[in-house]
């Protein structure tokens, strides 16, 4: 398990954030809010589109590979406080780079995501650093579905 | 309206469009959903860390723009969906009761090597609040279909 301050990082570092499986109502909830496009909402549709058939919005993909990510963290400072430990104050994400969706999430996908640790710097501020973290979601045959590098502020515990 | 395809978006095109007020309450119900963090959840929590307040989280500012596109530019395009994006830049804060908007740049645009009734169309978006503060950046590529020979030209 990676920890929670900035200097707990090192590049290379991995971890598993876990798996989700995509219903055919999360992808069509989803959709309806945020991205109604035909591929996302309409199976005829779907099948006539580049995409060959109803598909997972990548911006539903990426939002729950960042439930993920979220739901380990507050594991972990759950934990932090059980054990009368002070949690690091949360660090705010400053952006995305490099973000890709190779292949379809499909009603039923069970996408596995993971984290590397891919940057490390420090920045004016003395109390944050900030680290960049690439994640990557493969679905049950393999195939990687997602990836991206999320930048984020991490607390240093030398401040 | 006309459908609008790979070749409605010249490069250097600049347009701006989309209405959208963000509540509090779809604030706290996309992070319920997908980014459960203090900041993203409760007033209170939120005020006393580096937000300074309640702020949407940067996954529903994106999804957001993606409403804002779809609405505007998407569903009455040829568009086939997006190989990737090049970056997105977290700005601003987007607060309960912002007004959001977007602005549109058209940076590049070719035919798909490999599919010739596709083409590629790199594009900027900004999304702005009622300042016409630039909250968010994002930059990166839509597939769209390529007109059919025949289709006029609007």
């Amino acid at each position: 398990m990676i920890g929670l301050w900035y200097e707990d990082h090192e590049v290379g570092q991995t971890a598993s954030l876990g798996a989700h499986r995509f219903t055919r109502e999360a992808i069509l909830d989803f959709a309806r809010r945020f991205d109604p496009q035909p591929f996302h909402l309409d199976e005829a549709a779907a099948a006539k589109s580049i995409f060959g058939g109803l598909c997972a919005s990548g911006w539903h993909t990426v939002s729950v590979s960042m439930r993920l990510l979220v739901d380990g963290r507050r594991a972990q400072r759950k934990a932090l406080a059980t054990d009368g430990e002070k949690p690091p104050p949360l660090g705010l994400g400053r952006g995305v780079r490099d973000l890709r969706w190779p292949a379809p999430v499909r009603p039923g996908d069970v996408i596995a995501f993971s984290l590397r640790v891919e940057s490390l710097r420090e920045t004016r501020r003395p109390d944050w650093g900030l680290i960049g973290m690439r994640i990557v979601g493969v679905n049950q045959d393999g195939r990687e579905v997602c990836a991206y590098t999320l930048l984020g502020l991490a607390a240093r515990r030398s401040a | 309206m006309d459908r609008l395809y790979f070749e409605d978006f010249p490069v250097g095109e600049v347009v701006e469009f989309g209405d959208r007020i963000v509540t509090a309450e779809e604030i706290v119900e996309f992070a319920r959903e997908f980014d459960p963090q203090p900041f993203h959840l409760d007033e209170a929590a939120a005020r006393e860390s580096m937000a300074g307040g309640l702020i949407a989280s940067g996954w529903h500012s994106a999804a957001l723009m993606m409403r804002i596109n779809c609405d505007e530019v998407f569903l009455r395009s040829s568009a086939q969906g997006s190989p990737g994006i090049e970056s997105i830049d977290w700005l601003k804060p987007v607060r309960p009761g912002d007004r959001l908007s977007v602005r549109r740049m058209t940076l590049a645009a070719r035919p798909s090597r490999s599919r010739p009734d596709i083409g590629v169309v790199e594009m900027r978006f900004e999304l702005m609040n009622q300042n016409h503060e630039v909250v968010m950046r994002q930059q990166g590529s839509v597939f769209f279909g390529r007109r059919p020979n025949g289709e006029a030209r609007k």
